[in-house]
């Protein structure tokens, strides 16, 4: 049923140029020009489920099709209270159910395999092919493994990564049920830049809470090739109040920069081979670049990320291909579910005015992010961005971290928001 | 009613208008203020109000203005939304407060 063919295609293209030279007489009609085309949507997180519904909700009568091989989606914000052990994984799963049912987009589940951007069509794993006026692709991240001597993507079955949420999280929840009391975790944490900047230190702040509660006696080591980190302060803060020196971080420049992992020993080397930190669960997550997708279709720049036109997302490799979430290159706009589900909504108005013959307009957009450091004190970034200069960039004056040195009932207040945040957002993008 | 509320609306609007075919034309587009509004629904929809944040579409399009110049200007007590708020004009907030109950 998705096997269209080149004359289908040719069909749907001649409406759509008919509609949108109709123009005003269609509007007057009560619907836009945009409406007889058909946006294929690649990819079912954050990014790509919120530009699928705003796209419906901008333009109903538009043809929305959803491609995304997982029938249950795993956010990875939230994993980390899974992992902390406060949260099981019912509690982080989406599905496509509403965004087919209510907003009549169709979804396929399936992988995308290849993209022919001259004759506009996905190719899926089952060999099907269907095409599109406009594609939009969120395909998140994938590791680089090679970065690290001495292990490889295989290797993550027992060293996992966590960082795409799914089986990965209850594989690293499990390995801490079962370290015993006294162990030590630790932590590979990634080089800039990364999805989700402040997430491998909510995850250790979780863990020690887990600990504190059940294995007291155990030791947390983050070896990091950074020498700061996103609310690094506040992180700091609370783990003084809440952990003592459980925690201990180690900067690139003082030792933290691992240069091999030994996966049977369970060892990483650091500090030019001075340091060997052995570890009873071990937490490696990889450098990072954009989903393997965007790199078969030639939409990656040198460093491995999707270089876009920041005010519409658009690639700037395809006019007709559009690249959001944590593959892209968005200027101040942290890769992050927030940023995703903002940049969605900015590639649905894009796209729909762009098939109406309108042009872009340049909002504003937000990130919050939330990060828990114990399941009743979070501390919070927040940021406004606009279109300036060619990239987004935090509007003057606004954004910033919580305040340091808050009372309890501060950050007690900002762990509920941190719930009120996640109810909505997944609302928003799958609801 | 939700996938055809956004266009509903339009068409009404257009209708009341009553205008020439290219004010319902423009009235058909989306705005700055709108998509600005959509940033917003990330948190204040129906599901954050159960666990606390305001859902916009049930506030008052003068009250949400009031509060984001207060939140703003340091007039209203916050953890958050005062740092939100400092990113938007007094033309941003009037220009998006009245999109919350359209959605």
């Amino acid at each position: 049923m998705h096997d269209f063919t080149r004359r289908n295609f040719l069909k749907v293209a001649g409406v759509t140029s008919a509609a949108a030279f109709a123009g005003i007489g269609c509007a007057a009609n009560g619907t836009r020009g945009a409406d007889r085309a058909h946006v294929v949507v690649v990819g079912g997180g954050s990014g790509g489920a919120t530009t699928a519904k705003y796209l419906k909700q901008f333009s109903p009568n538009l043809r929305v099709t959803l491609i995304e091989p997982n029938a249950t989606y795993y956010t990875c914000y939230g994993s980390n209270w899974v992992i902390g052990g406060f949260a099981n994984m019912d509690f982080i799963a989406q599905s496509y159910d509403n965004l087919r049912d209510d907003y009549d987009i169709e979804i396929v589940e399936d992988r995308v395999t290849a993209v022919d951007a001259d004759a506009r069509s996905v190719r899926l794993s089952g060999g099907d092919s269907i095409s599109y006026d406009k594609l939009v692709m969120s395909p998140g991240i994938d590791f680089k493994y090679d970065d690290m001597p001495g292990i490889s993507e295989s290797d993550a079955e027992r060293i996992p990564h966590a960082w795409k949420a799914g089986s990965q999280t209850e594989l690293l929840r499990s390995q801490l049920q079962d370290m015993p009391n006294g162990g030590v975790f630790v932590m590979v944490a990634p080089p800039n830049p990364f999805r989700c900047p402040p997430g491998p230190y909510e995850r250790v702040s979780l863990v020690a809470h887990y600990f504190k509660q059940e294995k007291p006696r155990s030791k947390i080591i983050i070896l990091d090739p950074k020498d700061g980190f996103s609310k690094q302060g506040l992180f700091e803060e609370g783990w003084n109040e809440h952990y003592g020196d459980m925690i201990e971080w180690r900067a690139g420049s003082d030792g933290g920069r691992a240069e091999e992992i030994d996966v049977d020993n369970m060892t990483v080397r650091a500090d030019s081979g001075f340091e060997r930190v052995r570890a009873d669960v071990l937490n490696f997550i990889p450098a990072q670049r954009a989903g393997q997708i965007a790199h078969d279709v030639g939409l990656t720049n040198d460093e491995g990320w999707v270089p876009v036109d920041q005010l519409t997302f658009k690639s700037e490799m395809d006019d007709n291909i559009y690249v959001l979430g944590d593959a892209s290159v968005a200027g101040a706009m942290p890769k992050s579910g927030h940023s995703a589900n903002n940049q969605g909504k900015i590639v649905a108005a894009a796209i729909v005015r762009e098939l109406s013959g309108q042009e872009p307009i340049n909002p504003s957009s937000a990130n919050t992010c939330y990060s828990l450091v114990t399941p009743d004190y979070a501390i919070s970034v927040a940021a406004v961005y606009q279109y300036k200069d060619g990239a987004q960039a935090g509007v003057d004056g606004s954004g910033g971290v919580s305040p340091s040195g808050a009372s309890s009932s501060f950050r007690e207040r900002e762990a509920n928001y941190t719930r009120a945040w996640y109810a909505g957002i997944t609302r928003d993008i799958w609801g | 009613m939700k996938k055809s509320h956004l266009y509903l609306v339009g068409l009404a609007a257009s209708l009341a208008m009553a205008g020439t075919a290219t004010q319902a034309f423009a009235d058909d587009e989306i705005t700055r203020g709108q998509l600005m509004a959509a940033s917003c629904k990330a948190c204040h929809n129906a599901a954050g109000a159960e666990e606390g944040v305001p859902d916009l579409a049930r506030i008052p399009a003068g009250v949400i203005e009031s509060q984001m110049k207060a939140f703003r200007d340091g007039d209203r007590d916050a953890t958050i939304m005062d740092r939100h708020a400092k990113g938007y004009s007094d033309e941003e907030i009037e220009a998006m407060a009245g999109y919350f109950s359209r959605f």
